[in-house]
Formats: C-alpha cells, structure tokens, sequence
C-alpha cells in the first residue's frame, strides 16, 4: 500500500516538475531527514549528547558545501547557556510547632527566589488581581495588609463563578502572575495551596519547566492539603472559605490568619546547560548595486525534545519515554535550510553574503535564536531579511502557510513572484507572533517570514517519523525558498521592516488546565477551528470528532478562530460534558465532549 | 466579464427573494440519475496564483499558454483595478495599464500579443475619484453601489512591441469586457452606449440613474476600432461576450430586466440563432466555453444568494448543469488555459471577501464522463 501511494505522488511531483522543466531527481533533503530523525540522535534534546552529534552532523554537511564560519569566528559552534530545568533542593515550611518537608509537603514553584522568609501569614483568597484597564473590579488586595507578610493563596480561579467572570479572572490565574501581584502587595513570599473543591485537589504543584536564569524577586512555594489544615487550624475550614470566594463575587475578602507565623525556606536547584547553535555563511561573490545591508539569513531549529521528559510531549502513556525522533519539528525545516543552502552554494553569483543558522533550545522557549541576536556576530541591521522553516514535511491538499507576512510590504509581491514556479497553494499569516524563531528576528526589526505545513497528529510525540514526511513537497518548499533568496539578493533595496502590534489576543495556555485532545490546523484561515488532528484516546476522539472537522461552537461559545477557541477553553469544567458544534463537509453535526485534567 | 464581487451589496439587499427562487427550485428537484462529483474530481493541485495586493481577479491565458493578463488592486494610491501580465515561466508580473483611474476587463490578442482592457485614464478627474475613495475606505462606511459603469470606460489596447497605447472606442456610455475572435481580427464586448446616444423616455432615465447595465448590449468591431456593429437588442444587461475555439460563435450572459436572474447564452457573430443554454433561474454568468469546444464553464448562484459556484453544461444546453466547485466563498470568472488541462478562476476560498485568482489542473475526461451522464436538463 505504501508504494502505491508513493507511486501516485510521485506522479504528481512529475506534473509539476514538467511546468518547471525539471526532470526526478534525487530528493534534496531525504537524507537530511533521515539522518537527523535517526535514534542516533536521540531526540536532539538541547543540551545532550544526541544535540552534540546532531551539530556534529550540521556542521559537517555545510562545511562539504563550502560555507564558513562567520567573520571573525573560528567555528561554526556559536554556544550559549541555558536552564535545562529545575527541581527542589529542600525547601521546607514550618507553621507554628510543625515543620514539613519537600518534596512531600512542599515545592518551591519553578520561578522562586531561594530565601528563608519568617512572617505572619496573611490568606489572600485566589491572590487574582485584575488590572484597572479591564474594567472588572477583582482585586484579592483590596481590603489587605500584606506588606512583610507570607500570603497563602488558591491556585487556578473561583470554580463555580459564571462563565463571563471566569473568562476573565482565568487570564489573570496564572501563579507566575499571583506571585507578581504578591510581591507587588509588598508581600515577602507566596505560599499556593490546591483547594479542595478543585481539580487535583490537595496536591503540589509539579515545578514547570522555567528557562529563566533567575527567580521573580519573590519566595513561593506551593504546599499540600495537610499543611492547609495547619495554616488554618485557627480559623473556618479552608472548604468552607473557598465556597464562599467560588461564587466569583469580588466582595468576598481574604484574612489574616489568626496567630500564625511561618517560616518558608524556598530552594531550587536550576540544572544550567550550554547549547549550540550552528551559524555559517556562504560569501557574496559580487557586491550588490547599493550595497545596502549585504546579508540574508535563512534558519531552523534543529533541536528537539529527546525523551520528552521536560514537559512539553504529548506522548501517550504507552510511548512516554521513548525519543521524541522529530522528524518534522524540526528536521524537515533543517533539512530545508541544509538544500537551500547547497542551491545557494552552487550558484557562480551571490550578492549578498547568506547567513545560514540551525538553532538549538527552541524548544525550550526560542532560546538559542534569543542568545543568538541579543550577542550577534553580525549586526542586526546589515541582516535584509530572516527565513524561517518549523515543521515543513507534512503538507496536505498543496497547502503551505507563510506567516509573519506583515513584517515587511515586499513580501506578498515577492511570494507571488517565486510561488508562480513553485505553485503552492500559500496561505499568508501577517502575525509575527508566531512559536517559533521567526519572532526572534521579527522583535529585532529585520523583516522575516515563517514557512510551515503546520502541525499534525504526532506533533510533539514519538510517533514525528521520517517515514511520515513527504519528501517530494519538502523539496519543492526548499525550492520556493532558494527562489525567494536569489530574489532577495539580486534586490537592490532590501525589504523594509513594518512593525505588527502584538495582539491582545495571544494564545496564552496560561491558567488553562483542561485537556480536550484536539490538535488544531493552525495553518487554516478557515472560519472555525480546523481539527489537524485528535489525540488518541483524549476527550475529543472519545466524542468522534476527527481530522479535518471544523468546531463552530463549544459551550455556547461561537468558534471563529484559534484565539476564541483558547478562550473557550478557560470556560470548561473537568468532568462536565459540554456540548460541541463542529462541521463535517457540509454537515453540522452536535456531540458531547467532557475535558479531561491537564497537569 | 463583469464584477459580481463588487454587486454583492446590491445583490444582498435581494436576499429574500433569492430565498423564494431557491425555494421554487427545490421544490421541482429529485435528482434524476444525479451522480455525486468533488471538486477534487474536476480540480486537482488547486492553489492561489495571485498573492499581491488586496484583491485580483479575471486572469485570461495568452494563446500559448505562457502568460495571464488580470486586474488586480495593488499598488498604493490607486484603490481601483489596473492590468497585469503575468510571466507563468519566469514570474515576473508587471503592469500594463497607465496606473491611473479605473480599468477592468483585459485580454491578449492571440495573434499580436497586445493587450486589449477598458480603462478611464483619459477622464480628467480620475486621480481626483482615486483620492475621494481612498478617503471613503478610510472613513470605514460601506457603500452600496462601488460598480458604477462609468461611462467615461473605453477601450484601449496595448502595443506589445512598443508599449503604446491606442483607444479604440469613443462612444459616451461604459464601453468594457472586450475579447478578441481566435485569429485576432474580431473584438465583442459590452456597452451601455445606447443609454447616451438616443432621447431616453422617463422610465428609462430613471433606470439608468439607479442600474445603467440595463442597457448594455453586445458589440462587435474589427480589432482596429472599425465595423461597430451591435448584436442584442433585447432589454437587460448583456455582458462577458467571448469568441468559441473555432471562431463560429459568441457565448455571453444574459440579465433579465430586475437584473437577477441571467442565463448563458450563445449566438453566430452576426447575432443571429440566439440559444439559451442555462435555466436554473438565478444567476448563472462567466460563461467560458473549453477549448474542446464540447462544453462550457460558467458561475452561477443556484445553490445560495451570494454562494457562487463553479458549473459545466454541454455546448447545445441539453443536459443538466454539472457541479464543478464546493468550497467556501466566491467561485467564478472561470477561464480553462488553452490546452484546456488547467482552470484559472477567481475564488475568495483564501478567505475575506476580496477574490483572488487560483489556478488548478482541469480533469477534461473526468468533465466529458460527468457531462454524458447528467440527465436532461429540467
């Protein structure tokens, strides 16, 4: 079965490439691919051995192209230091007579100060502050004194406030968040405790994964059910207090808690590591006509997330450990800068010098591209323009989005220009804003684009195969790509940079805890949230929605895009079906989903 | 070759009566002997041509193959249509009207390569009417009525040697939607220039100050100009003529008198034999007959108000329509390349209201085989 379907593309690949005048060959970025996504490799987690030899291999494979290190460098290892990740180095809490203990009782959050803090300690019911702007009054501080004080808060929102309410305080939930409004308050340290009317009741709060180098300016930890009881041994029961502050109503105030002193000695050990970037050029061999900002860079993440233990895989339970291969996310865009950059090498004339980057830690939060531009080895303002790939080897339907669009007005004209050859069928995304590196460079003025086919199935999980990319496109997405930099570099005036305000509608996981399952086309401008996917076994797949469904409503909130979907979500409750409004073809169909708890 | 995308607002403020249309089809419609298509079926590698600028549309082929002319708005300070020629080997796109006014309608001789369009560059107050609009577009009101038939339209073509332009008509009315004969030396088009040249009674002139395109009939004249000679004289609009494969005859869309309901039509270039080839009664226009010469595509409503799809019929209009798109948004404006084995057609299935041209591979087996078994036409 498998050769037939191979067979049939490459049918269609032959079509195409009779447009272009071009007849089969070999696949520009297969082995690429394959190589990269190989167990050999591990995963390319930043940081580990299988990243090493994966930047081994990188660096190889542009050296045999004839690319060098950048001016002035000896290598094209350009390193930088990271958190890998944090765990408790013995953080304790003592209330009056006991004393308890991580990791049993106690965790310092993943953004704490290491400190030792005594003081009375002061219940600030949910800590949510909502800024003045919103013209929302909830305000935990309102009628409190916390200054030098040790604040007791509940994690997440008030749970059976309406969903208006909820909608809002759910934005401001997030503990990174309550800590800043604490430490604001003059409040000297946090400590967070999971009511018990919530999900997860009682329980601690696992420790994030937190790139940051350093804390917040604040101690906070976050404690069990039983070290509750001891904080509020002197007043009502903590079950009865947050039912109270639940209805959402913001004139239910937090208290001091009666003759209670605590002592909270917070400790993280943050695991630092060094990550490498690969960063070579191909020279110009002739000036351009104005010499007008003579480099262009093209860039993808060659990192990934090894055996998923950081907390960012989807991997099911039965897959949980296993390498996270990455084949799409994000060999398939390496392997693209790779085939890009050979085209490029082989061509007798440059006019502009090409910068070629693989970065690592992106997925730790874009963190090799960050450290990359804030100590660039070449200025910023000498680079026209930035090309990113993340995750080009699954296209379905000839579909290819191009997002951060809006960064500079030369850009449709130019993807129109290259894209007739090409003939994808492009969906353009103005937004910047997008996870990947491309916001780097977007932040540091230098217009850029995102190419991607968007995510799928195995996004995040083992199961992201090089088996499962589809090489002919992935081909033809580097060939777009190498037209779109010939035309950069024959251009006398580069692109100019338009700025694109930052939504107010970010997608923002913040405070989200329930797990739906869907995976969503983030590639689609369609109207609705366009499914990509479903995760096996989750909320979604059990209420039989599937691939390629549009969701039009939730919770009898309409869906016109991923940000109403983001939203919506806040809204549900874990365990309480919701009903669901999708379109299947031309049907709309109901069905029920019931959310599942995320950790 | 008119502009639905810009009449949506009119033909919205008719919602209800098209709700009463659909109803009356529905009403008489068991499918008989109805196979079920895709678009897939019809339309494969389906992607978007044009990406530049805020709106493009009616892309027709050059003899070879190698090149498309459409309009498209997309260059700053001019908030209506100008003429491109697209490079389909290289890419490159560059204009080829003046960049001032209004355009609309363009198509390459298939001999000499010029470009024939209809444009109001000569108008004195055209970069006066640029400003005024984009001062109302930034003003954020909608307006009712953006299509106006300007009478100040002529046509115009464009030397492909030298890059000069010659106007080829001169008649006080909306003189548009032009296309050549296949050898070069014919050119039809529409114009509303009955409405200026004749005493107009009351009724009359009060029609052509709310819908001029009551008046547009079809023409005919030499490539040069000469010969004018007119085609239809039947009231309501009569626009988008274009030559068969073979030069033997015209298709083009007829309106009724509201201006609703049109029908595909096709007659000898003399005007004579005049055959109706749709009946769907909605508005079925953008006839473009295959290169095969065996049946025509065209856009027609049928299916929703402001939901325009992609149709094929038979040459003669025997048989039933047949489906050809089913996506989200505008479908029109459909023009197979002339090897007849791909469709460039204007869709707003990108999203938005705007219409951008896409270009597909046209399965012309898979059309003849859906054509022989659709019944007869109801």
């Amino acid at each position: 079965m498998r050769q037939k379907l191979i067979l049939l593309t490459s049918l269609v690949a032959l079509a195409t490439a009779a447009a272009q005048s071009q007849t089969a060959a070999p696949s520009s970025t297969r082995t690429y691919v394959e190589t990269l996504a190989s167990e050999r490799f591990a995963g390319r987690e930043a940081g580990s051995t299988g990243e090493r030899l994966a930047g081994d291999y990188l660096a190889a494979q542009l050296a045999r192209m004839g690319a060098k290190p950048l001016p002035g460098r000896t290598t094209m290892f350009v390193p930088f230091d990271f958190t890998a990740g944090s765990k408790d180095g013995g953080s304790r809490v003592t209330v009056g007579p006991s004393t308890f203990s991580a990791p049993q009782d106690v965790v310092a959050l993943s953004f704490s100060d290491d400190a030792e803090i005594t003081g009375s300690a002061v219940f600030a019911g949910y800590g949510i502050v909502v800024p003045e702007s919103q013209n929302f009054g909830y305000d935990s501080y309102a009628t409190l004194d916390v200054k030098d004080k040790v604040v007791v808060v509940l994690r997440y929102f008030p749970e059976d406030a309406d969903q208006q309410t909820r909608a809002i305080l759910a934005r401001y939930s997030d503990l990174r968040y309550k800590a800043m409004a604490a430490r604001q308050h003059g409040a000297k340290a946090m400590l967070v405790v999971t009511g018990p009317r919530s999900p997860n009741a009682g329980q601690t709060v696992p420790i994030s994964f937190d790139t940051a180098l350093s804390g917040s300016g604040i101690a906070a930890a976050s404690i069990t059910g039983k070290v509750a009881d001891a904080l509020f041994a002197g007043s009502k029961p903590l079950r009865d207090v947050q039912q109270q502050l639940d209805s959402g109503n913001p004139h239910v105030a937090g208290f001091p808690l009666p003759n209670v002193t605590v002592t909270l000695k917070t400790s993280l050990v943050r695991e630092k590591q060094t990550g490498r970037n690969v960063v070579a050029y191909l020279p110009a061999t002739a000036s351009g006509a104005n010499g007008a900002k003579p480099w262009i860079a093209i860039g993808a993440h060659y990192d990934h997330l090894g055996l998923g233990r950081a907390g960012n895989s989807l991997a099911g339970k039965e897959d949980a450990g296993k390498p996270h291969l990455g084949a799409d996310d994000n060999a398939s865009g390496s392997a693209a800068v790779l085939a890009i950059a050979e085209a490029v090498a082989k061509q007798p004339t440059r006019r502009r010098n090409l910068l070629i980057a693989l970065w690592s830690a992106e997925e730790l939060g874009l963190v090799g591209s960050s450290a990359f531009v804030n100590a660039p080895p070449v200025s910023m303002n000498q680079i026209s323009a930035y090309l990113n790939f993340d995750m080009v080897g699954r296209m379905h339907d000839n579909k290819l989005a191009v997002q951060a669009t809006g960064t500079s007005p030369g850009w449709s004209g130019l993807l129109e220009r290259a894209n007739i050859a090409a003939g994808f069928d492009l969906t353009l995304q103005p937004d910047p804003y997008q996870p990947t590196d491309v916001q780097t460079f977007n932040q540091v003025g230098v217009p850029s684009l995102n190419f991607t086919t968007g995510a799928h199935v195995d996004y995040h999980k083992p199961s992201d195969t090089a088996d499962k990319i589809d090489y002919d496109d992935l081909d033809r997405v580097a060939s777009l790509a190498t037209g779109i930099v010939n035309r950069l570099m024959d251009q006398t005036d580069p692109p100019q940079f338009t700025k694109v305000e930052q939504s107010s509608q970010t997608v923002s996981r913040t405070g989200a805890r329930v797990f739906t399952g869907t995976v969503p086309d983030y590639t689609s401008n369609a109207k609705g949230l366009l499914l990509s996917g479903v995760v096996g076994g989750g909320p979604a797949e059990q209420a039989g929605l599937q691939k390629g469904d549009v969701i039009i409503e939730i919770a009898g909130q309409s869906i016109t895009n991923i940000y109403d979907y983001t939203y919506a979500l806040d809204l549900l409750k874990i365990g309480q079906p919701v009903k669901v409004v999708y379109m299947r073809g031309n049907d709309r169909r109901e069905t029920m989903l019931t959310p599942a708890a995320r950790n | 070759m008119s502009h639905f995308l810009r009449r949506t607002p009119k033909l919205l403020v008719l919602t209800a009566l098209a709700v009463a249309v659909s109803a009356a089809l529905a009403a008489r419609a068991p499918a008989v002997g109805a196979q079920a298509y895709q678009e897939k079926d019809f339309l494969t590698r389906i992607r978007r041509l044009t990406v530049e600028g805020r709106r493009a549309g009616e892309g027709y082929w050059s003899k070879d193959g190698r090149k498309l002319v459409f309009q498209s708005e997309r260059e700053p300070g001019n908030p209506f249509y100008q003429i491109y020629l697209m490079d389909l080997g290289t890419g490159d796109v560059s204009r080829v009207s003046p960049g001032i006014g209004k355009t609309t309608c363009s198509f390459i001789n298939p001999e000499t390569g010029d470009v024939l369009f209809a444009s109001t560059h000569h108008d004195p107050t055209s970069k006066k009417q640029q400003e005024e609009e984009l001062a109302f577009r930034t003003s954020g009101k909608e307006r009712r009525y953006s299509w106006d038939y300007d009478p100040e339209m002529e046509l115009y073509v464009r030397d492909a040697k030298t890059g000069s332009y010659r106007r080829l008509t001169n008649a006080r009315g909306y003189d548009a939607e032009g296309s050549y004969s296949p050898d070069g030396q014919w050119i039809v088009f529409s114009s509303t220039r009955d409405a200026y040249a004749r005493q107009l009674s009351p009724a009359e002139q009060k029609q052509l100050e709310t819908d001029p395109s009551y008046f547009a009939e079809i023409y005919i004249m030499r490539a040069d100009g000469s010969g004018v000679r007119r085609l239809t004289q039947v009231p309501g609009y009569d626009g988008g003529p274009f030559f068969s494969p073979d030069g033997k005859r015209i298709i083009w869309r007829r309106f009724d008198t509201t201006g609703v309901i049109a029908d595909v039509h096709t007659m000898n270039p003399d005007g004579s034999d005049d055959r109706q080839l749709t009946d769907f009664k909605a508005m079925s226009w953008a006839p473009y007959i295959h290169p095969s010469g065996k049946y025509v595509i065209f856009a027609s409503n049928k299916l929703g108000f402001d939901n325009f799809e992609l149709f094929m019929v038979d040459i003669d209009g025997k048989k039933e329509p047949v489906r050809v798109t089913y996506s989200d948004g505008f479908d029109g404006l459909p023009v197979p390349s002339p090897d007849g084995a791909q469709l460039a057609w204007t869709s707003s299935r990108g999203g938005g209201r705007e219409g951008q041209i896409y270009l597909a591979q046209w399965n012309h087996q898979k059309a003849l085989e859906a054509l022989a078994a659709a019944g007869p036409r109801k």
